[in-house]
């Protein structure tokens, strides 16, 4: 398979063909040909594996929102696969089709980007793993060569105490987003935060770390009081588009109260809210 | 470039061995090559769920997959639903609830309804209506649809 991949420049990789199989349609996309990975059924799995959890490329978003391991160690993951289009998307789109697409409005780009993932790749040169900040490059752009697929997403557990939440604004329930902000924060025995992941989704050509936001999180102790101010702080820098959806006006009022929504839920979380 | 491949596929419990185009789509095959119309096409982009189908147990769009894709795979249609005759339940109460105007989502309708209720045999309503997101009905007949849904999974409870 990876053979065909190599030996094809034209070729595409077919996993749930969500995105892939509209573009051919529109004619946006015209592949030469296409190489199914459906048949890896191996690429299925979703597992514990030394205080990470592994991710098989194949996963599809309704096993991803439903599964049992993730619920408990990544809500967030759980969130925002559960988000996605509808049950019959969720039922055929895959977590590995979903990253190398990297349209800037999904959603599990901007999840996985909030808890530092590592996507391990395969190619007839081997297997190398990116991290998720690297990973995206710009609009639908990421940095896999043409003959590599993905194989697994990796995702830390942190080890002292942590809450993480997805939430989007969207035009109805499953529309891509408008906004989207994931988050995740790691508290220290004084529950004082000495990590915290900000990212927003649907406002630039990648997801994108609020940093200021995150700033001023770390190293405090998570009160309405400190949430509200770093939410204020989550436009900063931001140009979003304009566009059918929403103005980037909007989309930068939005940014801000959505992020004190999901930094809330996230302390929740860390409270051991669902 | 026609490359055809060979696929064999069971759908509705009966088997198919057929030559089809690579490129052919799902719904295309079972709509003119197998005759199963009851399958819709709405959109062709993936959006109306017209021509939901239930592929190896879960519900897909037949218009974003390939019809080689479904090579060994377990398909039901509209056509599967009822039992020798006998209307399934979510038939019986489309019907009796109104909860269909032209009729052109009601084949997606019902199969993405008989997925709800075999996970969740009691759904409440925004279960219902998020289980049905992914099809559309432009006659605006939801509420009769989220009826009938209701319905049905009332009348499998009292059957069994």
């Amino acid at each position: 398979m990876l053979d065909l991949l190599h030996s094809n420049e034209e070729a595409k990789v077919l996993a749930g063909g969500q995105s892939l199989t509209s573009l051919m349609k529109l004619r946006v996309a015209s592949p030469q040909a296409l190489v199914d990975i459906n048949g890896l059924e191996e690429l299925s799995y979703i597992r514990e594996e030394s205080g990470m959890i592994g991710i098989g490329a194949l996963v599809r978003h309704d096993q991803l929102a439903r599964d049992n391991l993730i619920r408990k160690h990544m809500p967030l993951l759980s969130d925002a696969a559960g988000v996605i289009a509808d049950q019959q998307v969720r039922n055929r789109g895959t977590m590995g089709g979903s990253l190398a697409h990297a349209d800037p409005a999904a959603d599990l780009p901007t999840a996985f980007t909030a808890v530092n993932a590592t996507v391990i790749t395969a190619s007839v040169n081997g297997s190398r793993s990116i991290e998720m900040g690297d990973f995206f490059r710009d609009y639908f752009t990421t940095s896999l060569g043409h003959d590599e697929i993905i194989k697994q997403v990796r995702v830390m557990i942190p080890t002292s105490k942590y809450g993480n939440a997805y939430q989007k604004l969207s035009k109805g329930h499953n529309d891509f987003a408008i906004v989207a902000v994931a988050v995740q924060l790691i508290v220290d025995k004084d529950q004082v935060c000495n990590s915290a992941n900000v990212v927003l989704g649907g406002v630039a050509p990648t997801p994108v770390h609020a940093r200021e936001t995150e700033k001023l999180l770390k190293g405090s102790r998570l009160d309405n009081d400190v949430i509200e101010r770093s939410a204020q702080k989550a436009s900063e820098g931001l140009k979003p588009p304009s566009d059918i959806r929403a103005s980037a006006e909007y989309r930068l009022k939005m940014a801000r109260r959505l992020t004190q929504r999901t930094v809330t839920h996230s302390v929740q979380r860390i409270q051991g809210g669902a | 470039m026609a490359k055809e491949c060979e696929i064999t596929t069971t759908i509705n419990g009966k088997r198919y061995q057929r030559r089809v185009e690579a490129r052919r789509l799902l719904v295309d095959f079972l709509r003119d090559e197998l005759g199963l119309t009851g399958t819709h096409i709405g959109c062709d982009t993936g959006h109306c769920g017209a021509c939901t189908v239930m592929l190896n147990g879960v519900t897909v769009k037949s218009c974003l997959l390939f019809a080689v894709q479904a090579n060994n795979a377990t398909i039901k249609t509209i056509e599967g639903v009822a039992d020798e005759g006998q209307l399934h339940p979510l038939q019986v109460a489309f019907l009796e609830q109104n909860a269909l105007q032209c009729g052109y989502c009601t084949p997606g309708m019902i199969l993405s309804s008989m997925f709800l209720l075999q996970r969740n045999a009691n759904p409440n309503e925004e279960e219902i209506k998020r289980s049905i997101e992914g099809n559309l009905c432009r006659c605006t007949g939801y509420l009769n649809i989220v009826k009938a849904v209701k319905a049905a999974s009332k009348a499998s409870k009292k059957q069994t």
